[in-house]
């Protein structure tokens, strides 16, 4: 049997694979600086990320979501290399995190609509990067690379309503994070007066 | 649909995810109730900025030709 993965005969499939997958490479980086928030270590994920591709291109399906395939590469190397080990376990929500949820359900925190167009860019990258890895990926994966629950369910290997449960607290922790900032910036008062 | 179920559901209103019938639902809630809809456009208003301000910016270029190295 020709071993596919490792020596791939097919020339043209093996080019229209270097391409359609090179054609993401902008999206991971950008997912990869999110996750490892260093450019050297996201350079470094981006690149073992495509060398496991590589690697392992006979057991993608063309004509799937490679984008999917990609992240969910990736995903699994950061935290096999930077994190040692993969979250596999759901009992990693808790704790903490509820008791902080739980902190954030007073709803005149949150930041009016028209203020959070007067929040620097970097702000809301910054707002985004603080959040735990967690809550992180899955707001990578639905918010910026819009992914449905579904894809980012199979990229994560958990179940949907996992998503989105850590999906609701991302965001509730988000608008905290960026309340805070229009608050001690001076852009709203505490009251949430957006003048 | 009561504010409970409406605000319950805004999330995956939000994110594209609910059936035909209970978007249908949502909608009309939204339309009769202000504080819901404000909560809604909050969200939507959240969710684009972060795509928008997190969806910036390049590979750098030395990156891009290692990997023509490795993939080519």
């Amino acid at each position: 049997m020709v071993p596919v993965a490792e020596h791939p005969v097919d020339t043209d499939a093996q080019q229209r694979f270097a391409d359609e997958a090179i054609g993401y490479l902008d999206t991971l980086y950008r997912g990869a600086l999110r996750l490892t928030r260093d450019p050297a270590q996201a350079e470094d994920l981006v690149q073992d990320t495509y060398v496991r591709a590589l690697r392992y291109q006979g057991s993608y399906q063309v004509g799937t979501n490679m984008k999917a395939w990609l992240f969910a590469i990736m995903r699994n190397l950061f935290w096999d290399r930077f994190k040692g080990g993969r979250p596999d376990d759901v009992s990693l929500d808790g704790d903490g995190e509820f008791a902080l949820y739980d902190t954030l359900k007073d709803p005149t925190a949150v930041p009016e609509a028209d203020v959070l167009d007067r929040i620097a860019a970097e702000e809301v990258v910054r707002a985004v990067e603080k959040l735990p890895e967690l809550h992180r990926e899955v707001v990578l994966l639905v918010d910026v690379e819009g992914f449905s629950y579904k894809d980012a369910a199979d990229v994560l290997g958990v179940p949907i309503g996992t998503v989105m449960s850590r999906l609701h607290r991302a965001r509730r922790q988000l608008q905290r994070s960026l309340y805070d900032y229009a608050s001690e910036s001076g852009i709203v008062h505490e009251q949430g007066s957006g003048s | 649909m009561n504010c409970r179920d409406c605000v319950e559901k805004l999330h995956r209103y939000v994110d594209r995810e609910l059936t035909d019938v209970e978007v249908a639902e949502v909608k009309r809630h939204l339309e009769d109730c202000p504080p819901c809809e404000e909560t809604y456009q909050l969200q939507v208003h959240v969710k684009r900025l972060v795509k928008v301000c997190c969806d910036q910016g390049a590979a750098p270029e030395k990156l891009r030709s290692r990997l023509r190295q490795i993939l080519y």
